[in-house]
């Protein structure tokens, strides 16, 4: 028979191809080791399916620390700075192929949530607008909170959508690069989803505007949320260590001002004015945020501040970025506090002591899960206060 | 309208219409390249010389939840198959042993550059200004993910249920042992993620994707196929249905800066160089692995080549660019001369080294032998005479004491490292085009094999500074590096690379290798 096959031929259905093949097939396997990167250590019991399809891709040399090659570089920028380098980052770590997402998604497991999302959204959305809800929201709220305000806020999403990139690009592990790209695509959703849901409404209330001009124009020259605008641009092009990145946006703005005005502000005071869309969202948004909290956290906790050899200087380095970060959050969430003047009033609900509760419940949250397990002290009522010093 | 009107209005049009709305992802989608806002310094961190418009659209027009959908609908497909009928119908021990091998090399080589390729669209999402543009990077950034996971699966699945799990199982660990792997990582990983920005996409997109991809993960389905592997194109179809979207972001690229000045000064230069050095690896290595890792032939590696390489894509896919200045790289006519002979002296090259790979390779049978002389007269008195000599010298039986590294030694035929591109070459002993030049900078010597990668080591040498093989393991005993690098099978003795894959044939062990006394050179400190 000739070795040269064509037409398709398929070794394994083919008769005379298949009795070759098993032919040269050896008796028994060759070799009994069948789990794959099984000279990794696990971060349960067992290696996952995770760790095999994730770890050690990244071919990283061993001066980089978890790094399983040597030598150089074989190609480098312009100039001769290294593709990837140590420096990249004031970080130090022992091992920075340790982090793990704690729901351990690869690529499949991540779509196919989101994929289910996007599903379940379609049907909401249907099943929203067959049933009349729209019918039963407050028309300001509608019409200048959603249409301008939320629109703004997507900006601040989009933002921090943006400042994933050079994360993507220079971060230092294989899981770290996964799990970045992974929540920088949660944040442009977040983006979409609030224009999704503007031009629903626009579908639904002939005359709502579904154009982002309105919300651009609040963004980029509105005072509510200024101080907001001026974090997210430093957070995207001026900073530049890709940790640093990573700490400011969800570590310190996002659990502080992200959370106050997702779940205080919009989920918590639409049922108030008869909106029973909006949760919808945020609630998604909601979910997107309580996984990547699990994932920096696991970043900068687990893996950075508990480093056998570097988790006392990561942890004053995390220390001296608080100290850089916070003092700007405070001032976004203080700008945005001017919003309360733009809605109308319910007694208990949007009055300074309602909204005073908000902002020690969001505070309380990122005390327990960001800054007390790096021992970070904060006087979060002196912060609070501050903060109340912006409502009009 | 006022308020009260719009809500009046809502009320009314739900009388009228009950039907349910919902909102489709092209509705979210035309909202995007409004999503940018301008600041004082909104740039990017990585620099480019040219200039990527503010109003570049992308071709796929994904939103996130409907790239979710999308990708999640062919995963489904895919790992049913692998895990359903596949496993079922034992399809990893059908396989022929020689491909099983091969699968070792392709499945994770290609890992490396997909995963690359999440940082190399990282910088791209990073460096463009239109969000559209951004968006088509970042559904790349997590197609690459995706790959990488896929191409991960391929291991894991041939390790979990094939025939010699060695080497599948822990490859991103010893491929750092042997001389493909550097090579790679200049193709697959540097070259997509060091450089301007631009550059780096067309390494990635232009070349990368749109040329070597068509033979890497198309091609390769069928040569797999026929040796009974089902799994390998079950995975790669799968990826190649993103690759179209890499390959238009590619031509996005080329299509945001078809306006600057820098273009028409710059481009063609950064694609040449972009196309040599993509194809000084891919073109030997990929025919290596076809023709030489395989049982059963599709049709010589040269009429693959010339069809997705040369006509393909020089041809009607650069010629599609032509209207934005895109000419086809001077070097094409250079790289068509390697697409004949450069994998059968890689092969050759590679074997001699075979102890340092992670994989198994055999040396071609009489009836292959034919094969070869008929699809490339001439081989049999190059090639097929030397095989002859190394099996009669007993290259395959771990007692000969034989490995044929030494025949070169003995042979006065140097084995060197192109400094660049970091494949081996043999300038005394080739059909290739190879031919020695070496020059020394900083007190240091460095070879190359070609004058395209030599040009571009003159431009900037502090590009090109990574030690190779020789130069790491000099003076090192082979036994040695093979322990370190963990070239071993798990009864701790049994190397993983073997120099045939025949079932009744003897391995060879550390200590088999030990005995040989093989030390490391550099040839560079002979000269």
């Amino acid at each position: 028979m000739s070795i040269e096959v064509s037409g398709g031929r398929r070794g394994l259905t083919d008769p005379a191809l298949a009795a070759t093949i098993l032919a040269a097939i050896p008796d028994q396997p060759l070799e009994t080791q069948r789990k794959m990167n099984y000279f990794m250590t696990p971060r349960g019991k067992r290696i996952n399916e995770y760790e095999v399809l994730c770890c050690y891709t990244q071919p990283t040399p061993d001066w980089i620390p978890g790094g399983l090659d040597w030598g150089d570089w074989t190609q480098k920028f312009h100039g001769g700075r290294p593709s990837w380098s140590n420096e990249s980052t004031e970080m130090r770590s022992s091992d920075w192929l340790k982090h793990r997402d704690p729901a351990f998604r690869w690529h499949a497991l991540y779509v196919k949530d989101k994929a289910e999302e996007w599903r379940y959204t379609d049907r909401f959305l249907k099943a929203y607008s067959a049933d009349g809800q729209v019918r039963s929201m407050d028309p300001v709220w509608r019409d200048e909170v959603l249409g301008d305000y939320l629109g703004a806020f997507g900006f601040s999403e989009y933002g921090l959508f943006n400042s994933h990139s050079s994360v993507v690009r220079d971060c230092l592990g294989d899981t770290l690069r996964m799990s970045s790209a992974m929540i920088g695509l949660d944040k442009v959703d977040n983006a979409q989803m609030i224009q999704m849901e503007r031009t629903f409404l626009a579908k639904l209330v002939p005359g709502f505007p579904e154009s982002t001009d309105i919300p651009k124009n609040e963004w980029t020259k509105g005072a509510i949320f200024k101080g907001s605008r001026e974090v997210v641009q430093q957070i995207w092009q001026e900073t530049y260590d890709w940790n640093e990145i990573l700490f400011s946006g969800h570590m310190i703005y996002d659990p502080l001002f992200g959370q106050f005005v997702r779940r205080e502000f919009f989920s918590r005071l639409s049922s108030y004015y008869g909106d029973t869309l909006t949760p919808f969202f945020i609630n998604q948004m909601q979910l997107y945020f309580s996984q990547t909290k699990g994932i920096t956290t696991d970043m900068f906790h687990t893996c950075l501040a508990s480093d056998e050899a570097f988790g006392d200087y990561n942890t004053r380095l995390m220390h001296v970025w608080a100290n850089k970060w916070l003092p700007r959050t405070i001032t976004a969430l203080k700008d945005f506090m001017g919003i309360f003047a733009k809605i109308p009033e319910i007694q208990g609900v949007t009055d300074k002591p309602a909204i005073e509760a908000a902002l020690n419940r969001v505070f309380d949250d990122w005390k327990h899960d960001f800054a007390d397990p790096i021992g970070y002290k904060a006087d979060t009522a002196a912060l609070i206060k501050t903060v109340l010093t912006g409502l009009k | 309208m006022a308020i009260s009107a719009a809500t009046k209005a809502a009320t009314d049009a739900l009388a009228v219409n009950r039907a349910p709305v919902s909102v489709g992802a092209q509705e979210v989608h035309r909202w995007m390249q409004s999503f940018t806002w301008d600041f004082e310094k909104n740039r990017t961190k990585y620099s480019t010389k040219y200039k990527m418009a503010n109003d570049t659209k992308e071709q796929f027009k994904l939103i996130a939840k409907e790239y979710a959908r999308m990708e999640s609908v062919k995963d489904e497909r895919q790992f049913g198959s692998l895990q359903d009928v596949l496993t079922r119908v034992d399809a990893a021990n059908r396989v022929h042993p020689k491909w099983n091998e091969s699968m070792k090399v392709i499945s994770n080589f290609l890992e490396v550059g997909e995963y690359n390729a999440i940082a190399a669209t990282g910088m791209l999402w990073d460096s463009a200004t239109a969000p559209e543009q951004k968006n088509g990077y970042l559904g790349q950034v997590l197609d690459e993910i995706r790959h990488t996971n896929q191409c991960g699966y391929i291991n894991y699945y041939f390790a979990k249920q094939g025939q010699d799990a060695a080497g599948h199982n822990d490859a991103r660990r010893t491929r750092a042992i042997g001389p493909l792997w550097k090579g790679m990582k200049r193709v697959f990983s540097d070259g997509f993620i060091s450089g301007d920005a631009v550059e780096c996409s067309i390494n990635l997109q232009l070349v990368g994707e749109a040329c070597f991809t068509n033979p890497l993960i198309v091609a390769v389905t069928e040569w797999a196929s026929a040796n009974g592997d089902e799994m390998t194109p079950t995975v790669f179809l799968s990826i190649e249905t993103d690759e179209l979207r890499h390959m238009a972001n590619g031509y996005q690229t080329v299509v945001s800066i078809a306006n600057d000045a820098a273009a028409s000064k710059y481009l063609n230069t950064d694609l040449n160089n972009a196309f040599w050095t993509q194809q000084k690896y891919f073109t030997p290595v990929l025919g290596m692995m076809f023709e030489y890792g395989s049982h059963f032939k599709v049709e010589p590696w040269v009429k693959t080549w010339n069809r997705w390489v040369y006509e393909d894509w020089g041809g009607i896919w650069i010629g599609r660019l032509g209207k934005y200045g895109v000419q086809s790289p001077a070097s094409l006519r250079d790289a068509k001369k390697d697409a004949y002979w450069a994998h059968h002296d890689l092969f050759m090259l590679a074997y001699a080294l075979w102890p340092t790979g992670f994989f198994r390779l055999t040396l071609p049978t009489a009836e292959e032998a034919e094969w070869y002389e008929a699809n490339y007269p001439g081989w049999y008195d190059m090639y097929g005479k030397v095989y002859e000599e190394w099996k009669a010298r007993g290259c395959e039986d771990p007692n000969s004491g034989f490995l044929p590294l030494q025949w070169f030694i003995e042979n006065n035929h140097p084995i060197y490292i192109d400094r660049v591109s970091q494949v081996p070459f043999c300038p005394s002993y080739c059909k290739g085009a190879s031919t020695l030049r070496v020059l020394e900078f900083n007190g240091k010597k460095h070879s190359f094999s070609d004058q395209w990668g030599e040009r571009m080591w003159l431009s900037e040498p502090e590009r090109y500074e990574c030690q190779n093989i020789f130069e790491q393991y000099e003076g090192r005993e082979l036994s040695e590096v093979i322990a370190e690098g963990h070239g071993l099978r798990s009864d701790g003795k049994t190397l993983i690379s073997q120099p045939h894959t025949n079932k009744d044939g003897k391995l060879w062990t550390l200590d088999d290798i030990k005995k040989i006394n093989c030390v490391f050179s550099d040839p560079l400190k002979a000269l």
